[in-house]
């Protein structure tokens, strides 16, 4: 009798193909795990990482929810496999603030109200983000093609696209500063209910 | 999440490396550039190989590059967001860049390569589609079983699986050659001979071949050529129907020697209507011809309800595309 198989735990069918150690660049930090080959960045990141930030969706490579930077370029998380990122930064929403203070594309998404329900937004900076650092001062339509493989079933594409405009303006105040918003200050906080 | 199969990983560095892990490991691997084609298929349980031979680090297949005498030649491993982008590409081939351009989505395109678009595995509404879904319906020809499910009555033992490479398709109107290396020899044949029609089995690649990369003829370069998709939205999805078109016509408007129309999207292959270029050939190029050219491709182009799009109205885009794109080739010369 074979154990059933469960991806990523302790136990391994008797058939499993060994796993490889490989070492990860992840955010800046480096990472040494023994993962099976067959295993896709987007389950190592969520699942053997605890980056949750990145999302999962289709698995089919049609909605660009699990998009993040490999070297730099914007690509799926669930069609690559994980062993194939040695070697190669990886950059994913968890990566793009610098600490608390956000990166201008993420204010610039908050200033746009260009999060509904958020789910698709973590693709969607990474695919915005890709674009500006090849591209810093695209024009809409540079802006809406490089959404385009991104979905967001809340359908507020013309805000998205506002952001990654705006996001240039952003990048030249201040940069690095604390933002209205975050974690460190409170406008965005509810109220007090008063009697 | 729906766990991938199993399978072991190589990554060659070298084209020889890659085709003595081919010639080794044979018909039991399967060679991979971007994945992102084999990867959901995998996901789907409509391939498991017991090994992933991963080309991303033979960067040698890399080079896209235009030669007077060869032409431009493409390696397999030069991504889609590459040709896309390439200035030679642009500037001698803008259909190219087009079709190119056309596949998918941003990502998509910048993870897919060249090799893989030419070695795109066929779809199908009845094929592309969970285990489960699957198992509920039994095998079909193309998963090993003896009926075609998309054939009208279902009794058809050939597979109807349809060919949706948007740059394969245009490559076959601009003539190219795909070259095909193993640890046997190379051997180059005409883009279009490299697809078999059989949905089943699209392509003539042996388990220990790798296709090496894809040239256009330097002649091709001054010919008019377009490529135009017709697809439910504007990105992502595969063609419902694609035309591809390559054409000279002198300052009368006179069609010459080098004519090519091709379909994709709605067959198993890059379909090259002869019938068009048969009647186009020598003769000047005005409404009434471009309407009964549009109207033969439409008569080639003979679908099974098994994409997006039903099969009256694939037939009808491909006439409107063929118009469309003749027209085009009527401006251009004029």
């Amino acid at each position: 009798m074979h154990s059933e198989p469960q991806v990523g735990g302790a136990l391994a069918r008797a058939d499993a193909v060994a796993k490889r150690l490989v070492r990860l660049e992840v955010n800046g930090a480096g990472y040494e795990l023994a993962i099976e080959p067959r295993r896709s960045l987007l389950e190592v990141l969520r699942a053997d990482l605890g980056l949750t930030g990145t999302k999962e969706v289709c698995l089919l490579g049609a909605c660009g929810a699990c998009t993040v930077l490999v070297a730099g370029r914007p690509v799926l998380a669930c069609l690559t496999l994980a062993v194939a990122c040695e070697g190669k930064p990886i950059v994913t929403i968890e990566g793009v603030a610098d600490g608390h203070a956000l990166h201008p594309l993420q204010r610039a998404f908050v200033e746009k109200g260009a999060v509904q329900c958020g789910f698709c937004t973590p693709g969607m900076i990474l695919a915005g983000k890709a674009l500006l650092d090849r591209n810093p001062h695209p024009t809409a339509a540079e802006a809406a093609e490089a959404i385009s493989g991104n979905l967001c079933r809340c359908t507020g594409y013309a805000q998205i696209v506002e952001a990654i405009v705006s996001a240039p303006s952003l990048a030249a105040d201040t940069p690095g500063q604390p933002l209205p918003g975050t974690l460190d200050s409170g406008p965005y906080l509810m109220p007090e209910l008063g009697e | 999440m729906q766990a991938l199969p199993a399978f072991r990983y190589f990554a060659p560095t070298s084209v020889d490396e890659a085709l003595g892990l081919l010639a080794e490991l044979g018909g039991e691997a399967m060679p991979a550039a971007g994945g992102t084609d084999l990867v959901p298929s995998m996901r789907q349980g409509l391939f498991a190989p017991k090994s992933v031979i991963s080309l991303q680090a033979v960067d040698a297949l890399r080079r896209i590059g235009w030669d007077d005498g060869a032409g431009l030649e493409i390696g397999a491993l030069a991504t889609l967001r590459e040709v896309a982008a390439d200035a030679e590409v642009r500037r001698r081939f803008p259909f190219v860049a087009r079709a190119a351009h056309a596949v998918g989505s941003p990502q998509l395109r910048e993870m897919g390569t060249v090799g893989g678009n030419l070695c795109l595995d066929t779809r199908c509404t009845f094929y592309n589609q969970s285990q489960g879904w699957r198992d509920t319906r039994g095998a079909c020809v193309k998963t090993g079983g003896e009926f075609c499910k998309a054939s009208p009555n279902g009794r058809a033992r050939k597979c109807f699986a349809v060919f949706s490479a948007d740059l394969a398709t245009a490559l076959v109107a601009a003539d190219a050659r795909v070259t095909l290396r193993s640890a046997r020899g190379t051997r180059t044949l005409a883009l279009a001979e490299f697809y078999t029609g059989d949905g089943a089995k699209p392509n003539a690649r042996a388990p220990d071949e790798l296709v090496t990369g894809v040239s256009i003829p330097a002649r091709m370069q001054d010919v008019f050529g377009t490529y135009l998709k017709y697809r439910v939205r504007q990105s992502i999805d595969y063609p419902i129907a694609g035309v591809a078109l390559t054409l000279r016509a002198d300052a009368a408007r006179r069609v010459g020697d080098e004519v090519r129309l091709v379909v994709g999207g709605v067959t198993s292959r890059p379909l090259v209507v002869g019938a068009v270029a048969e009647l186009l050939r020598g003769r000047s190029l005005d409404d009434a011809l471009i309407e009964q050219a549009a109207a033969l491709a439409r008569k080639a182009a003979t679908p099974l309800a098994n994409t997006a799009g039903d099969r009256a109205h694939r037939r009808e885009m491909v006439h409107e595309m063929t118009r469309r794109a003749l027209r085009e080739a009527l401006n251009h010369a004029q």
